[in-house]
């Protein structure tokens, strides 16, 4: 029963993720160079004992549901599976001294802002220095992609830490 | 055996994280080509239903916008309704020459008919609505502008005559060329796209090159094989050439921005200011083309198998 309930859940979440990000957010553009990568929450904030395997399915399936829309083969795929492929690595490095609790959540309320802002920074860093490399397939215009990168980092960054301060827990429930 | 599978297990992470990205690469290094009907684009039937419903919502926010646009474009369309000026103007009657055994060298008068008047027909215009090339039009629900390689949707698809590799036009100029459709919606490559060509002529002149977009400024391309000892003022009219089936000859593209040249190549280096507004993209134009076929078997015949510089 548990277990269904976890995978209605995720499944609702990967709804709202992209339903929120093709209607809203990827109408928005920052400085002409900065898009928000919205969609990214749903593989970030996965919970923290997801199996390596399951991780990289769903963000290859995110990745792609974001190609269709965007017209663009498997590039979002691409980034996306890299994103699921750090994320354990990054989550072993910023492993606290005693380990992580099982009530641990990637939550900024319970992590604390250090710990949730380096994780989101990194991997959003990656993400985004993969998909807009990728989009370009070469080194021309180095530098006008590494201001897309720049803005749509601050851009992405910024978003998710307001998902994560307005719709996440503030106490952690009772087991 | 057994080691194989503890290999396997212990390995998993990587080796799905190799399959997916090699499938992901495949996709999107192969999302490029025109031959190819893809499921995985917008035009499918599931993400046509959802753009469309986005694009509701927002034409509700747009509709003041819509209406410039679309009085605009209706100003435009009414005044091809007008004649030209010149177009009563002929004369009854023309001289001509005295015939060649008329000792007393009287002129002689014809009618226009039978020789037109050579004047008259440089100033004609040129038919604004070429029959060969009839419109679909089509509005467009999705649309990207400052990828690398951008595309936008359509709603309109087989069902309404729409096939791949049909051009696209806008009421301001050229904006792409369809990639792929399905019944009812279609994918087209925008002029915004690292391999997309239109072949085009300076109005002037005559002087025919390419127009490509180099990937960084929506509103600017550039037009390529420009020959060095050709004059170019700022300013001339860029058109399309008709050179191949996809567009009229005589559709805007753009006006020249500026231009350099460099020391290396034979060739100016032309920047143009677009004529279509890509950040408001909203009617378009699908062109469709009934001599096409014909006109493509024909030049097959005609030209070696050549590679792209064939197709453009």
């Amino acid at each position: 029963m548990k277990t269904v309930g976890l995978l209605l859940g995720q499944a609702l979440r990967y709804v709202v993720y992209t339903l929120v990000h093709v209607f809203i957010i990827s109408r928005l553009v920052l400085f002409d160079a900065g898009w928000c990568f919205f969609y990214l929450g749903f593989v970030l904030f996965l919970p923290l004992g997801t199996p390596v395997v399951v991780q990289l399915l769903l963000a290859f399936g995110m990745g792609l549901t974001m190609d269709i829309f965007y017209d663009t083969g498997g590039l979002h795929a691409a980034a996306a599976v890299l994103l699921a492929f750090v994320r354990p690595a990054v989550l072993r490095l910023l492993r606290p001294r005693d380990g992580y609790d099982a009530a641990d959540a990637v939550n900024v309320h319970f992590m604390g802002p250090a710990w949730f802002l380096t994780f989101l920074g990194v991997l959003v860093l990656v993400h985004h220095l993969a998909f807009f490399l990728l989009e370009l397939g070469s080194f021309r215009h180095f530098g006008f992609t590494l201001a897309k990168v720049g803005a749509s980092w601050a851009f992405t960054c910024v978003a998710l830490l307001i998902v994560q301060l307005l719709f996440f827990p503030v106490r952690r429930l009772r087991q | 055996m057994k080691n194989l599978l503890l290999f396997l297990a212990r390995f998993q992470g990587l080796l799905v994280f190799g399959v997916l990205e090699v499938i992901s690469l495949y996709l999107f290094v192969t999302s490029s080509s025109y031959q190819r009907a893809a499921f995985f684009n917008s035009a499918n039937a599931y993400a046509g239903v959802v753009l469309a419903r986005r694009t509701e919502v927002l034409d509700y926010f747009h509709l003041g916008a819509l209406n410039q646009q679309l009085l605009a474009e209706n100003a435009r369309l009414r005044q091809q309704l007008y004649p030209p000026d010149t177009s009563r103007r002929q004369a009854d009657s023309l001289a001509v020459p005295p015939a060649p055994g008329d000792t007393l060298r009287r002129p002689r008068y014809v009618r226009p008919a039978q020789r037109p008047d050579t004047l008259l027909l440089a100033q004609q215009r040129l038919a604004a609505r070429d029959p060969n090339y009839p419109l679909v039009p089509a509005r467009v629900i999705n649309n990207t502008l400052r990828s690398v390689d951008n595309y936008f949707t359509l709603n309109v698809g087989l069902a309404d005559g729409v096939r791949p590799g049909l051009g696209v036009l806008a009421a301001a100029g050229v904006v792409g060329r369809i990639k792929t459709a399905t019944d009812h919606y279609a994918t087209a490559t925008s002029l915004l796209h690292s391999k997309t060509s239109v072949s085009a002529k300076i109005k002037r002149d005559n002087t025919f090159g390419s127009v490509h977009w180099p990937g960084d400024d929506p509103t600017q391309a550039l037009l390529d094989d420009i020959p060095r000892q050709n004059k170019l003022v700022v300013g001339d009219t860029v058109v399309t050439s008709g050179y191949n089936a996809i567009f009229p000859e005589g559709v805007f593209i753009g006006t020249v921005a500026s231009f350099v040249k460099e020391p290396d190549k034979n060739f100016w280096t032309v920047h143009l200011r677009l004529g279509a507004d890509f950040s408001n993209l909203t009617y378009v134009y699908v062109v469709t083309n009934r001599t096409r076929p014909a006109r493509d078997t024909v030049e097959a015949r005609a030209l070696p198998p050549a590679g792209k510089e064939g197709r453009r």
